[in-house]
This record gives structure tokens, C-alpha cells and sequence, in this order.
């Protein structure tokens, strides 16, 4: 009996916790389908009197929405696949080959987290201008592999330290060369780690604000982050119900992808917390 | 068919040597172990044979290639882990199949190999499951598969029964025993418990902090042990060692230590250390020349293993079951006189020292 009591009481806590962290997500797409002049009703409506997908259509057929998801995609992929690549080889190399230096350097990777982005920003920029690539997608590309690599660096070798030494000695005498040891037996050991790292820049990247605002100023390259910010809010007014449609577009990839992979992440984010 | 051969072959981590200057050859065909107690050397010598492990100095040869530098592939090698170290993603047949695939071996033919290793060790039921799925000893002979599906020159087998229960310990001791009879190939094993070594090889290195302390037959190993360390390692229970040396007895010289005086036939100087070596089952109790106190009986069932106290040392003998001991009694004993062991007391090398019947 007190155990059923305690099960009551405990569901009820999790769905009141559910329903304060879902309402905000709620109202976002209620809003993004109510008619312009519903928004502002008083007392406010949750219900829309009238369904609307106008706000949709504007955004696709008026504003360059369409670009800046392009941008945000492609610049999300792209270091999403170079962190990868960089963090499972670099991890490889921090568990498996002996070098002096190694344990050192494996922490050193851990300080520059030390640095306060903030403070990185005006040197990226001007490194960028001298390299040539300010105002460019790949400059954000570089920006932020610079801050996910050390995460995805950590994460990745705590989750290498967890295979054993012998499934790649075994593939070697099976007549493996190092990369097809690493290939074959390494990368599917270390797949759900290279998932939640995948997740992990890939969230970073979608979500980044501050290094877009700063490092690119055209709509060739801007992402949605800076690009919706730029054309919905101004100082005089908030569009509010485009702002709240493009909140909608912005957020479902996300939603969709942790949908299909949450297994992975929280086990790459438990094997992160474990050793290390 | 393959010999190998080490050529004072010398390890270092560093500070830390692993082995020193070990040369030792092992015929093609021949069952080897390496035994010692762990720390010894002995997974180093297996994992540089293996080409896992480069040698600081030296030279290693398969067959009449010197292999030091060469990527393990190439070695023509099996090995078998304590681990197993089965592939946790691939399915049993997949695992077996994949030294095969390496070498790109035709699919045709890869899956009639692996089909016939798989009956050789009984896993056709199993071709299917993943390593996961399978208990310890099926692990095993998995392991063994994915060794002897490539017919390879040199077995190398790092402690692959360590992880299995005692019965199925013997089961698979008899199993590896067959497999090489059949096999006819070189095989290393390296173990850290002498009765695998003792039952399984035609010849055993015995190694301690990274030396080679004896290379021979398990019979020689165990009758002839050529050190202190060899003597006190191998023999379970342990070999008596006791403490003395030599002095002036009657015409010749005698031994003298523990309340026990012998007389010796040949050998020795006088005033030497020395060390003497009883195996257990070369002391008689009931009847002798000696007497000492019984400490503890232990009856096993098919003997009794029993201790005496004899001047300050305690003598660990085996006796019939049928031998009456009470604790605290005085029991006279002898020692078989032909099959006691001298070493020297400060080196531990064995002395060519006779004792008088």
C-alpha cells in the first residue's frame, strides 16, 4: 500500500516536472499558428480560435529563412564531420600509442577549457581577416571545431580506455594493419561514444550564437541563430509569431534526431562522467 | 612447420626491464611453455614473438626469417588471448572467418574453413550467435578457431585457460593436448600454473624476473631443478628447502643443518653454505635415522600431507594414508639419500653434490 503511495506521488511530481519544462515548447508552436491579432488578446487564449499556417508560408516565401537553414546545416555537418574524424583519431592515439608527453597532453586538452570564449573572439576574428576566411562558412566551421574538440576528445577517450588492448592486438596478428585494426574493431567498439559526439558538436554548432554574431555579417553565411535574430528583431519591434514559426522549424531536427538517439547519448554522456 | 628461435633478446619499459637477454630455441612442432609467476617475462617473450612487443636488443626468428621488425600480419602467427578477445560486433562465424578475410581468402573457400574449424571444436550451433551469448569455454574454442582456421606456422597461447573453472580447466587441458598432437604444429603457451605446464609441454621455460631460469623437459624441470628458484617454483606441495652446509663427517665431509647430519658420497668443500632440497614424497615417515614432532596431519584421501618439526626448520612430507600420526608425537623419518638436491646457499645454482646411502 505505501508503496503504491509512494509511486503516485512520485509519478505526479515527474508529469508536474514534464508539464512546466514542456509548456514554454507548447506555447512556442501554439503561437506560431495563431492568426497575428489573437497574440495579444487579453486575457490570452491557450487555445487558437483559428488555425493559421501563414506565418509558415511567410518566412519560406519572404525572408531568406530557406538560406540560413541551408547555412545552419551545412555548417553544422561539416564540423560535426571534422570533429569527428580529428576526435576519434586523436583519442585513438591518446590510449593506444606510447609516446612521451601523452598523459600531459591528454590534460592539456582539458585546459584550454580553461579560456573564456569571450575572450578568444577578437583573436579568432582578426586570425580569420589575415587567413582570409571572415564572412565565411568555413570560419565558423574552424571556430567551433576549436571548441568541441577538447570535449569530444575527453569524451572519446574515456570511452577508448573502455576497449580492451587485446581485441586490437588480436586483429593485428589476424593480419589487420593499424587503420584496419581501428576500422574494423576499434570504431564499432566506440560507436555509441562517436554518436554522442556526433550529437554533441552537432547541437553546438546549430545552437552557437555569440562567434556567428561576430564573425560573419552577410546572409550568404549567417545561420539561423543570428540570421532569424537579425531580420525578426529590431528595436522597435518583435515579430513575434514569425519569430515563434522559425523557433518551430529551428527546433524540430534537434528534437527529431535526440528522438532517434537518446539511447546513445546518454550512455556516451555516463561512460564520460565514469572514468576520465 | 616452423622453429623459433631468441637470440639474447632484451626487453626495457623504460627504467623497467621486462627480460634479459633470454635466448632460447624452440624446435619445429615442439609443445613450450614459459612459466613463472606473473612479472616474470613470460607475456612479453609471448607478445614480442607475436610482433606486439619490439625487442630493445636482440634478434627473433621464424623459421629462418628474422621477424623482429616485421607488423604481426605477416608473422604467420595464431595467438590466443587470456581474453579471448573476441570481436564483440561479429557473430562466432564472423569472428573466425576474419584472419581469413584479411588475407583475402575467397569467400567460397573462407566459409568451407570456417566451417570445418567450427566442427573441429563443435561450434556448428553456435556459427551464428555473438561472443556475448556464449559461455566462457565456448568463448575458448572460438578463440582457438579464429587460431586454427588460417593454419598457421606458430601457436601463441597467453594463459587461455585461466579464466575457466577448474573442471572444464581439465577438459580443455586434454583438448589442447589432442589438438596438438593432430595439428603437429609449434605451439608457445605461456602459463602461470605448473600443472598445465607439467601435463601440456614437451619442454618448459621456467622464468623469473626476466631470465630464463631452466629450459627442459617437465620430468628433468621437476627431477633436476638447475636453481633454488626452478626447485622451490615447480612441486606442489613445495620442495623442503634447508639451510646448512658442509663440514668434516667421519673420513668425508657431511651436511649439517636442522638437527639432520648426512654424510656425503661425493662433491663439496668444507665450510660451504648450502642449501638442501627435499621434495616432499623423499621423506619416509614410520622409520629411520631421524626423528622429529609431528606439527599437523592433513589426509587428502589418497595421501596425507604432514608436517614435522625437525631442529628449527618444519619438514613437509607426503605419507601413505595408512601411516598412524598423532600431533605432538615424535615420529622417526629417513630421506630417500638419491634424490636429494644441493644448491649453494649464496648463488642458488645446483651443486654436483652426491649423498652416501
Amino acid at each position: 500500500m505505501r508503496h503504491l503511495a509512494g509511486r503516485v506521488v512520485f509519478n505526479l511530481f515527474a508529469w508536474t516536472v514534464v508539464l512546466v519544462l514542456t509548456f514554454p515548447l507548447v506555447w512556442m508552436i501554439l503561437t506560431s499558428i495563431k492568426p497575428q491579432f489573437e497574440l495579444f488578446r487579453i486575457p490570452p487564449a491557450f487555445w487558437p480560435e483559428e488555425v493559421t499556417f501563414e506565418h509558415y508560408r511567410r518566412l519560406i516565401d519572404e525572408t531568406p529563412f530557406l538560406k540560413y537553414m541551408r547555412n545552419s546545416l551545412l555548417l553544422g555537418f561539416a564540423t560535426t564531420f571534422v570533429v569527428v574524424i580529428v576526435a576519434t583519431l586523436g583519442a585513438h592515439s591518446l590510449v593506444r600509442f606510447r609516446y612521451p608527453g601523452r598523459e600531459r597532453l591528454a590534460q592539456l586538452v582539458l585546459f584550454t577549457y580553461l579560456l573564456p570564449s569571450v575572450v578568444l573572439i577578437l583573436p579568432l576574428y582578426l586570425m580569420m581577416v589575415r587567413v582570409g576566411l571572415a564572412n565565411s562558412i568555413l570560419s565558423l566551421v574552424v571556430a567551433y571545431t576549436t571548441f568541441a574538440l577538447p570535449y569530444a576528445l575527453w569524451l572519446l577517450r574515456s570511452f577508448m580506455q573502455g576497449i580492451p588492448d587485446d581485441l586490437e592486438a588480436a586483429a593485428l596478428v589476424d593480419g589487420a594493419t593499424r587503420l584496419e585494426a581501428f576500422i574494423d574493431v576499434i570504431l564499432p567498439q566506440a560507436l555509441p561514444g562517436i554518436i554522442s559526439t556526433a550529437l554533441f558538436t552537432f547541437i553546438l554548432a546549430w545552437n552557437e550564437y555569440l562567434f556567428a554574431l561576430v564573425l560573419v555579417n552577410t546572409d550568404e553565411a549567417r545561420p539561423l541563430t543570428t540570421g532569424v535574430m537579425n531580420m525578426l528583431v529590431s528595436a522597435f519591434n518583435i515579430e513575434w509569431s514569425l519569430l515563434m514559426a522559425a523557433a518551430v522549424m529551428m527546433s524540430a531536427p534537434l528534437i527529431v534526431i535526440f528522438a532517434f538517439l537518446q539511447n546513445y547519448l546518454t550512455r556516451g554522456f555516463g561512460a564520460g562522467g565514469l572514468k576520465g | 612447420m616452423a622453429d623459433v628461435r631468441f637470440d639474447q633478446v632484451r626487453k626495457a619499459f623504460g627504467q623497467a626491464v621486462a627480460v634479459k637477454s633470454l635466448s632460447l630455441s624452440v624446435a619445429s612442432g615442439e609443445f613450450v611453455s614459459l612459466l613463472g609467476p606473473s612479472g616474470c617475462g613470460k607475456t612479453t617473450t609471448l607478445r614480442m614473438l607475436a610482433g606486439l612487443e619490439f625487442p630493445t636488443s636482440g634478434e627473433i626468428r621464424i623459421g629462418s626469417t628474422v621477424v623482429n621488425d616485421m607488423p604481426p600480419g605477416q608473422r604467420d602467427i595464431a595467438m590466443v588471448f587470456q581474453s579471448y578477445a573476441l570481436y564483440p560486433h561479429m557473430t562466432v562465424a564472423e569472428n573466425i572467418a576474419y584472419p581469413l578475410k584479411k588475407r583475402r581468402v575467397p569467400r567460397a573457400e573462407r566459409e568451407a574453413k570456417v566451417r570445418e574449424a567450427a566442427a573441429t571444436l563443435q561450434l556448428q550451433a553456435l556459427l551464428d550467435r555473438k561472443p556475448r551469448q556464449l559461455s566462457g569455454g565456448q568463448q575458448q574454442r572460438v578463440a582457438l578457431g579464429r587460431a586454427l582456421v588460417r593454419d598457421p606456422k606458430v601457436f601463441l597461447l597467453d594463459e587461455p585457460l585461466s579464466n575457466l573453472d577448474a573442471k572444464l580447466r581439465a577438459h580443455m587441458r586434454a583438448e589442447l593436448i589432442e589438438l596438438h598432437r593432430r595439428l603437429g604444429k609449434t605451439f608457445i603457451y605461456v602459463t602461470h600454473d605448473q600443472l598445465e605446464a607439467m601435463t601440456m609441454s614437451d619442454r618448459i621455460a621456467v622464468m623469473h624476473e626476466g631470465e630464463l631460469q631452466q629450459f627442459g623437459a617437465p620430468k628433468e624441470v621437476y627431477e633436476r631443478p638447475a636453481n633454488l628458484f626452478v626447485a622451490g617454483f615447480i612441486g606442489s606441495p613445495a620442495m623442503n628447502l634447508i639451510p646448512g652446509e658442509l663440514r668434516p663427517l667421519g673420513s668425508g665431509l657431511g651436511f649439517a643443518g636442522a638437527g639432520l647430519n648426512l654424510p656425503l658420497a661425493s662433491g663439496g668443500t668444507a665450510g660451504e653454505a648450502l642449501t638442501l632440497g627435499v621434495r616432499p614424497e623423499d621423506v619416509t615417515l614410520g622409520d629411520g635415522p631421524f626423528s622429529g614432532t609431528v606439527r599437523v596431519v592433513e589426509p587428502t584421501g589418497h595421501e596425507t600431507i604432514v608436517m614435522v618439526a625437525s631442529g628449527d626448520v618444519t619438514l613437509v612430507c607426503r605419507a601413505r594414508p595408512d601411516v598412524p600420526l598423532t600431533v605432538g608425537a615424535a615420529v622417526p623419518f629417513a630421506l630417500r639419500t638419491s634424490r636429494l638436491h644441493a644448491f649453494n646457499a649464496v648463488t642458488g645454482h645446483r651443486l654436483p653434490v652426491t649423498f652416501a646411502p
